[in-house]
């Protein structure tokens, strides 16, 4: 009899929340649904979430480079017509081929999260496009117009090159990017909808119109934040393309153009890379802002040690770029003069990355705890709160900039009579950029916690002073200055590797981020309104977490050499040779 | 010659260093932390 009260107790427990589910079938017609368990289709066995979320990253990874590459592909194009100089002009083609390969398989992708989301989350997709109505239309419209006119810029290059036809082809990558940042601006509206809810009541019912639903809280957070890496994103990619092809190519000229190909892309993957961390920052601070619980599970909860990870990740990237960086100044004869500072850069670099990687609490067994008194050490723990990342992070991108900023200078040398002092300007103002912000982080352990905070404003500040400050001088002092001859192709092969660590790098982070991202709804479908009651609404363990990022990971980048196959053999012409045998 | 380039290099810092501290207090007040002459909250 016990067994059967007990079995009885057990059934009632689970069914209980089916049961409490049920009886809310009764909700007003106009309230976000809210699926029982039963709801959720079950297909073969097949984890709806790992497809859903496999589909999503990978759509997202191939959506990113798709919608970047057109933006700094019109710069270079236009950088052509500005200069007078052919090699952009070819490059900028060039950039977009590799998009051209890569366009379908966005869609393809695309297609299957649709009918994936479809399938297993009907109610959810059934709510939003009530939520969104019209605007989804819009957006196969904005599809379809992306495409016509992408294919249109490719395929008009050649026959819209010189004269004034060339402006109606720029006027068609204008187009292409403007549709482009709107699909991304749509999708974003989605997206960051299921985070922080506008337009609706407590229990979902539409209370506002489309456009309150877009602008929700997070709406312009993210667009900004999704924009810059994209830029980052698509410079990174085409940096890999431009490494595989100098390493593959024999030709000096062809290995040549592909070097300083891969430069170009590298200067792009930085400059949408150094502001990031501040629109990241934005991003964050608009999550605490919306929700603190949110903020507390990403900063604070299990998602907070993802951020060590990141931290490794990101100081992989910074690491990369600045050794691709280093490694180019044995382009020019002038730039072994400069040799001799990278050490220093590279004391500063791979110290912020210690720093940053630096966890404030650690995870530890009994008797470590007991060892070190405490679950804090006593020397390394203080490096573990913000205003030591903070630190870390602006004097990483100074130095950054600082290793840019030698190879451009070692291809010039300065005419004007004043260019001594001009330097001596420059170099103070680092001296002292660099003394504010170490100064800043040191603030924040001496005054309270919303000082601390508040002096991370002036940190990112500083760091744009010295970025904006410093390249404002440099055009002056370097106006007519002497110029360099760069052996493009006087390249280690070495250095190529740095190219490919910066996309598998960029692939994971973006990976990761997204998940946790998405993760901060917790076991919500659009956070406090519908409630996801599938089989998989819990958070994975970081290790599950871990495996399935780096499973798409590896995909997208097998997707990747497949493309870069592809638009190398799009090249490739059979030789009469072999023809004729 | 080489005692103006270092006479420029002294000025530069304390004008930088005034830009700097200009810089950081008005952002701190800006964001409603009133802040003293030595940086320190009030």
């Amino acid at each position: 009899m016990k067994y059967f009260i007990a079995a009885l107790l057990a059934l009632l427990a689970v069914s209980l929340p089916d049961l409490v589910a049920a009886a809310s079938d009764a909700l007003p017609p106009d309230a976000a649904p809210q699926p029982s368990r039963l709801d959720y289709p079950v297909i073969a066995g097949i984890s709806a979430r790992s497809l859903a979320w496999s589909m999503a990253q990978m759509h997202l990874f191939l959506a990113a480079f798709v919608l970047a590459v057109p933006l700094f592909s019109i710069a270079t194009e236009f950088m052509g017509v500005v200069t007078g100089d052919d090699r952009f002009d070819t490059m900028a083609r060039e950039f977009m081929k590799i998009t051209m390969a890569a366009y379908s398989l966005t869609a393809l992708v695309g297609g299957g999260l649709l009918l994936t989301l479809l399938v297993f989350y009907p109610h959810l997709m059934g709510y939003l496009v009530k939520v969104f109505r019209g605007q989804m239309l819009i957006y196969a419209l904005l599809f379809g117009l992306e495409s016509i006119t992408l294919y249109l810029y490719f395929y008009s290059w050649d026959a819209l090159r010189r004269g004034n036809r060339k402006y109606y082809h720029m006027s068609i990558g204008l187009v292409l990017n403007t549709v482009g940042l709107t699909l991304m601006f749509v999708a974003n509206a989605w997206v960051s909808f299921m985070m922080s809810p506008a337009g609706i009541a407590p229990d979902g019912a539409i209370t506002g119109t489309v456009w309150e639903a877009t602008r929700n809280p997070l709406w312009n957070p993210l667009n900004l934040h999704r924009f810059l890496a994209n830029i980052a994103y698509g410079g990174a990619i085409v940096g890999g393309y431009a490494a595989y092809m100098f390493l593959a190519e024999k030709d000096p000229v062809q290995k040549a153009h592909y070097d300083w190909m891969g430069y170009t892309s590298n200067f792009i993957a930085i400059l949408g890379f150094l502001p990031l961390p501040f629109a990241g920052y934005w991003l964050m601070a608009e999550i605490y802002a919306y929700s603190q619980q949110m903020g507390i599970t990403a900063m604070g909860g299990i998602l907070a040690w993802l951020f060590i990870i990141q931290a490794v990740l990101i100081g992989t990237i910074m690491l990369a770029a600045n050794y691709y960086l280093w490694s180019g100044l044995m382009r020019t004869d002038r730039g072994a003069q400069y040799g001799r500072y990278v050490k220093y850069i590279a004391v500063v670099i791979v110290g912020g990355f210690l720093v940053w990687v630096t966890p404030h609490t650690l995870i530890l067994t009994t008797s470590e705890i007991q060892n070190l008194g405490g679950t804090h050490h006593k020397i390394l723990g203080p490096l573990g709160i913000m205003p030591a990342k903070n630190t870390a992070v602006n004097l990483m991108l100074v130095f950054t900039f600082l290793s840019f900023q030698m190879f451009y200078r070692s291809s010039r040398e300065p005419v004007v009579p004043w260019a001594k002092s001009a330097n001596m300007v420059v170099v103070a103002l680092y001296v002292v950029g660099i003394a504010n912000i170490i100064g800043a982080g040191i603030y924040g352990y001496i005054t309270p916690t919303v000082y601390k905070v508040g002096a991370s404003v002036p940190q990112v500040v500083t760091t744009l002073t010295i970025i904006i400050g410093s390249v404002i001088i440099d055009v002056f002092m370097l106006r007519g200055a002497k110029s360099e001859k760069v052996h493009w192709g006087r390249m280690t092969e070495r250095s190529q590797y740095a190219l490919f660590v910066l996309p598998v790098a960029f692939t994971w982070l973006m990976g990761l981020m997204g998940y946790i991202r998405s993760s901060l709804r917790t076991n919500w479908h659009v956070y406090t309104v519908m409630k996801d009651n599938s089989p998989e609404n819990y958070i994975p363990t970081l290790g599950d977490a871990g495996n399935t990022i780096t499973g798409i990971t590896l995909a997208f980048m097998a997707v990747m050499v497949f493309v870069f196959w592809l638009s190398r053999l799009g090249q490739t012409r059979q030789k009469n040779a072999e023809i004729s045998a | 010659m080489m005692a103006r380039k270092y006479l420029v290099f002294v000025l530069a810092l304390v004008i930088w260093a005034g830009v700097f501290y200009f810089i950081d207090k008005s952002i701190m007040q800006a964001q409603g932390l009133p802040v003293g002459a030595d940086m320190m909250p009030i």
